[in-house]
């Protein structure tokens, strides 16, 4: 099949749809987290520790919807703990992602050689499969992904999040904590709590991402986020933190890592120009908006208390 | 004065002493005993001196790096880059070695080898530099891509050609390449480790790089800018000029870090060579606190944690020392933000 | 009357600093109530505490007899008690309704913004106070008197028995202010206690019903304000000062030299619309205006900070202390040493390394001349108090006047400084033009560009649009200053 019937083909729409919900998930989880003005670096840790928790729970109960409920609830733990860490102990937000990512990281592998005695790979889980949508075709991949309910949850949350961020109270404080933190505390609101709420929310929904990626692999494997949480979090910063657009961007960028399969096929060496084609990508793009930025277009500029000491 | 120094020391027992409590717990939860497997831990590392030597030649990378990150930091930025810094370097690094004439002389060879280092590693931190000092892109998210870039760039060299067909590493550097083991030295207790004398090289640029940032007039300005780049721009010191040098100076020294495996021990550069020294250079300049003495200090116990970590490997998952890294650097973190807070004798309003 | 709001044995330090020392004092409804006292004498700290922003040391806020327990804005807020800020609580990118609705929204269902409900609520509350705001806009495209007008009926929104503002003419016009005043009288009229938070002695003579005095954190003197008793006025005055008013600095007759600083017709952006002005050597020339005219830019252009979009700046070296100093004159973190010679590090550097012997001679000797207390140069700048800090600040200013700069440009130059530094900084400034600077002196401070300055221009809307000698009455400078009619380049005009 040439090279260009693959990539327009339904399969590779397939394949994208499938790579783009955790990237998708993260990347909302960045947006809650962001606007509220904590930065997040931790949705790679928390796309692993999401995913070894569902799959965790998949296993202890046989039910992949309560796979489902552990992976939100330890992403939710994992984001509050990190908002703690800012918001109450006054630490460097980055310090405090990079220190997650790394307990995450040796973390899910200790916990695989403990629970199940390998260093990289869980027992198979079975997941969500579409019922009577059988067939190798790529229009029935297409159907079986769009139809998985992780696929459609994750859609339903980019438009949550965006209605919920315009139209509600809640939203409306998130906003204003991200932005003048100081004058919304002038006002009565709970600036720690709602950053609290927000991160932890935010880390809820990327840890359901993680869950969708071992669920597609049927298992989980030691460091399997394989950078998406930082790919996600580049789309965040690159779509002006509105969640929409940064959805759009994490599509865009698991649009590339499909095209990296199917170009794996031709090339061996290709493979590793293909491998890099999503964080050339992420750089070019941050050149190009932090160059317009720079001009003065002020569309999408961080919200303005992002990563700034609090008080 | 001495505040600070107390503060300093609060901060690192702190640490400290978080880490071994998580560790404890860890092993309990694995089943094990923790105080067996600490005194495990010890002797096999402090405890013989194989151990020993091998503690030293993990640390080395470690202080090369968490020089780096230090460098970056006093400036106000995070340099994620290390990782991909060293990796790019390493492979420079050995493929000029093997690519000279056998016969070369060590003083010709190692000054080459040597010099070549820091050039890639600042090479490969140019980028993320001019991002952020000309257009103030986040240098943490350009760092990453650039550590999962140099992933990519180097399988890809070593694909097409540097490395021996068939492998994923490269030739053999000459012998004049070669750091010489410490051993050589006469110090045959260490008989059999590997580390080399890129430990002493590693002890003198963290003092240099101490000396610069307290003593020369960009060193001192990359601290000004760091404490309030607003201020400093006021008063006309170039903000952008000296965040750029500071992030550069950093992927150097970095890249320095890949000559102990390159050149002290293994004698080539394969893929991985070097993994998790640069997050782990990110713990220890966060725990050394910015002393060079404290920077020594810290990578001992990140080394010491790596080699113990092998050793207690087939008891308990060596992953738990990347647990720790993460524990150390928030207990770390924690302590430091209240000591700094009450030091500034800010009086806070709710 | 009884007492609305009762402040009792209020107590607050900061650090070394006793921001306020045990004060109690009353509000009474229907009453509109000035606190006074100088720059940084306590009277915001004060008054944040009654509104729950800044937790007391001890002490208690007791509204219509009940205490406040947890001292939260929350608490204040919902017991009645509204603030305006000096720096608006309002954040720029949302709506002047969003801002409203902050912290109380209405709501449905799924915690669903009422956006109807509360625009109905904040027009009718607007129509009350008499006036009217783009509800849509986002606050950063409003200006200065729409701000403090939609803080005003967000406190009235929520309910406000308590309304206090702090020093809220500092950015307004005298005829804006003229107008706030006037819708305080009509709130207080309505049975509300208005608490203004000034030091404009002049507001309160014209204003007030009661006066209360603070100094240095205590409580001085509190009492019915008699408009028509002149030594009524000359007590407060007395009460504020602690003794007489300053002696005015004696303006020696100086020779003025060649001309060293010349704008023509400068432009930037939108905030600078054709300044033209001239400075010799041994002038003090002021620039009055309200906040917001174009001074930060100009000064800026003056520190080489920012190019011209037009006109010429014709000068030499300039000297520059910038008006914010926690922002741009110092580096907190750092040492008074490093402060002191701030961005000088090269005139000291041999082959790129730093002589630390005559870099501590030369701080030694700024620090010593600008008669810091104690005088410890590693002491972090952050310690200090904000006189200290000016002092610092104007030292390195005034050392670079010497070593070449031919003009020195001073912004707020004692803003929030105590008045012996205040002083200390004066005597600076004149001595800078008795040895042959010129000085530009942009300040906010009428009675300081009066006290130093030669003659005064008059900023408004990005251009100087009068000169005024400094004798001039406030009405004339008033005046002026809602000008901008005047044709560019007019700039002697007696």
């Amino acid at each position: 099949m040439s090279f260009l019937a693959a990539v327009l083909s339904a399969t590779m729409l397939a394949q994208t749809l499938r790579m783009a919900v955790p990237y998708v998930c993260a990347g909302l989880g960045g947006v809650w987290s962001e606007r509220s003005g904590v930065v997040n670096i931790a949705l790679e840790g928390i796309l692993l520790a999401g995913g070894l928790a569902g799959v965790v729970a998949h296993v202890a109960t046989g039910s992949a919807w309560t796979g489902v409920a552990a992976g939100a609830i330890v992403g939710a733990a994992i984001g509050a703990l990190h908002a703690v860490i800012v918001v109450r102990g006054r630490v460097d937000a980055i310090v405090s992602g990079l220190a997650v990512n790394l307990a995450a990281a040796g973390g899910t592998r200790f916990l695989l050689r403990t629970l199940y005695d390998s260093s990289s790979n869980s027992p198979p889980v079975e997941g969500f499969r579409v019922a009577g949508l059988g067939g190798g075709s790529g229009v029935a991949l297409l159907a079986r992904t769009a139809l998985d309910p992780l696929t459609l949850a994750t859609a339903a949350l980019v438009a949550g999040t965006a209605w919920t961020m315009l139209r509600t109270r809640f939203g409306l404080r998130v906003r204003a904590c991200g932005e003048e933190p100081a004058a919304a505390a002038a006002v009565g609101v709970d600036v720690p709590r709602v950053r609290l709420a927000a991160v932890s929310l935010g880390g809820a929904i990327c840890g359901l991402g993680g869950v969708a990626l071992a669920y597609d692999q049927h298992q989980f494997q030691s460091g399997m986020s394989g950078g998406r949480g930082f790919i996600a979090l580049a789309a965040v910063v690159l779509s002006g933190w509105r969640p929409g657009r940064a959805a759009a961007a994490c599509v865009a960028f698991a649009a590339l890592d499909a095209v990296q399969i199917v170009v794996q096929d031709q090339a061996r060496a290709a493979g590793y120009a293909a491998q890099m084609l999503p964080y050339l990508a992420a750089l070019v793009a941050l050149w190009v908006i932090a160059r317009r930025r720079g001009q003065g277009a002020i569309a999408g500029r961080p919200p303005a208390a992002l990563g700034k000491a609090i008080d | 004065m001495i505040e600070r120094l107390r503060g300093a020391t609060t901060a690192t027992v702190a640490g400290v002493a978080a880490g071994w409590l998580a560790l404890a717990l860890l092993v309990w939860a694995y089943g094990e005993a923790p105080a067996a497997i600490a005194g495990q831990l010890l002797s096999g590392t402090w405890g013989m001196p194989y151990g020993i030597g091998q503690v030293l030649y993990k640390a080395t990378p470690l202080l090369l790096t968490g020089v780096a990150v230090e460098l970056a930091l006093r400036a106000g930025l995070f340099n994620i880059g290390a990782e991909g810094q060293l990796a790019v370097a390493g492979l420079a690094v050995a493929t000029l070695g093997a690519h000279l004439p056998r016969g070369t002389p060590a003083w010709l060879a190692l000054p080459a080898v040597l010099a070549i280092a820091p050039l890639a590693g600042a090479a490969w931190a140019v980028v993320p530099a001019i991002l952020r000092a000309r257009f103030g892109a986040h240098e943490v998210i350009s760092t990453i891509m650039m550590n999962r870039i140099a992933d990519a760039a180097v399988g890809l060299a070593l694909a097409r050609g540097l490395a021996i067909p068939g492998t994923v590493r490269t030739p053999d550097v000459v012998p004049g390449a070669r750091l010489p083991r410490l051993e050589a030295l006469g110090l045959t207790s260490l008989h059999g480790s590997a580390v080399s004398f890129a430990l002493p090289l590693a002890v003198v640029v963290a003092a240099l790089a101490a000396v610069w940032l307290a003593r020369s007039r960009v060193g001192r300005e990359v601290v000004l800018v760091g404490l309030s780049p607003t201020a400093c721009a006021a008063e006309r010191i170039p903000v952008a000029r000296r965040l750029a040098a500071a992030l550069v100076l950093s992927g150097a020294v970095a890249g320095l870090a890949a000559v102990a495996p390159v050149l002290g021990y293994k004698g080539y550069f394969e893929s991985g060579l070097g993994a998790g020294a640069g997050f782990g250079g990110i713990a220890v300049a966060l725990l050394g606190r910015g002393h060079p003495v404290g920077l020594v200090l810290s990578a001992l116990l990140f080394g010491t944690l790596e080699q113990g970590g092998l050793v207690i490997n087939a008891r308990v998952p060596m992953e738990v020392t990347t647990v720790l890294q993460g524990v150390i650097i928030v207990a770390v973190a924690l302590a430091d933000a209240r000591v700094r807070a009450a030091l500034l004798g800010r009086g806070r309003a709710r | 009357m009884a007492a609305l709001l009762a402040l009792e044995r209020l107590d607050k330090r900061y650090g070394a600093v006793h921001a306020v020392a045990d004060v109690s004092l009353a509000f009474e409804a229907g009453r509109l109530h000035a606190v006074v006292g100088e720059n940084g004498a306590g009277k915001s700290t004060l008054l944040k505490m009654a509104a729950g922003v800044v937790v007391p040391d001890a002490g208690e806020v007791v509204i219509d007899g009940v205490r406040l327990d947890q001292h939260t804005a929350r608490e204040a807020i919902a017991r009645g008690i509204g603030m305006v800020q000096q720096h608006f609580a309002l954040v720029g990118v949302l709506s002047a309704l969003d801002n409203v609705m902050l912290g109380a929204e209405p709501v449905r269902a799924l915690g669903r913004l009422d956006v109807e409900r509360a625009r109905a609520r904040a027009v009718a509350v607007a129509r009350e106070m008499g006036v009217s705001l783009p509800w849509e806009a986002p606050v950063e495209t409003l200006g200065v008197g729409d701000r403090q007008r939609l803080e005003i009926v967000r406190t009235l929104v929520r309910e406000a028995r308590v309304v206090i503002l702090d020093e809220p003419t500092a950015v307004l016009t005298p005829g804006e202010a003229a107008a706030l005043y006037t819708t305080l009288r009509r709130l207080a009229d309505a049975g509300r206690a208005v608490v203004v938070v000034t030091h404009h002695l002049d507001e309160v003579r014209d204003h007030a019903d009661t006066v209360s005095v603070i100094r240095r954190g205590k409580l001085v003197s509190s009492r019915p304000m008699n408009r028509r008793d002149g030594e009524a006025m000359a007590a407060l005055t007395r009460d504020i000062m602690g003794e007489g008013p300053p002696p005015r600095l004696e303006r020696r007759a100086r020779q003025l030299g060649e001309v060293q600083l010349e704008l023509r017709d400068v432009r930037r952006g939108r905030a600078l619309r054709g300044v033209t002005l001239r400075v010799r050597a041994g002038e003090i020339v002021g620039v009055a205006g309200v906040e917001g005219n174009g001074q930060r830019e100009l000064v800026r252009v003056l520190a080489g900070l920012e190019p011209v979009d037009g006109g010429v700046v014709q000068a030499g070296p300039v000297a520059v202390v910038h008006e914010d100093r926690h922002a741009e004159g110092l580096v907190l973190a750092a040492s008074v040493r490093d402060n002191l010679v701030l961005g000088e590090l090269a005139r000291f550097a041999r082959l790129g390394m730093v002589d630390g012997a005559a870099l501590e001679r030369e701080a030694r000797g700024r620090l010593e001349r600008a008669r810091v207390v104690p005088p410890d140069l590693d002491a972090p700048a952050a310690a200090l108090s904000g006189g200290n800090q000016q002092k610092i600040v104007v030292a390195r200013a005034v050392a670079r006047a010497e070593r070449g700069a031919r003009v020195l440009v001073l912004a707020q130059p004692t803003r929030g400084v105590d008045l012996g530094a205040a002083r200390a900084i004066h005597a600076e400034i004149a001595a800078a033009a008795e040895a042959g600077r010129a000085v530009l002196l942009v300040s906010a401070d009428l009675g300081e560009l009066r006290t130093l300055c030669d003659r005064i221009l008059v900023m408004a809307r990005g251009r100087i649009v009068t000169e005024l000698p400094p004798d001039a009455p406030d009405a004339r400078i008033g005046e002026a200053m809602l000008g901008g009619d005047a044709a560019p380049g007019a700039e002697a005009r007696p």
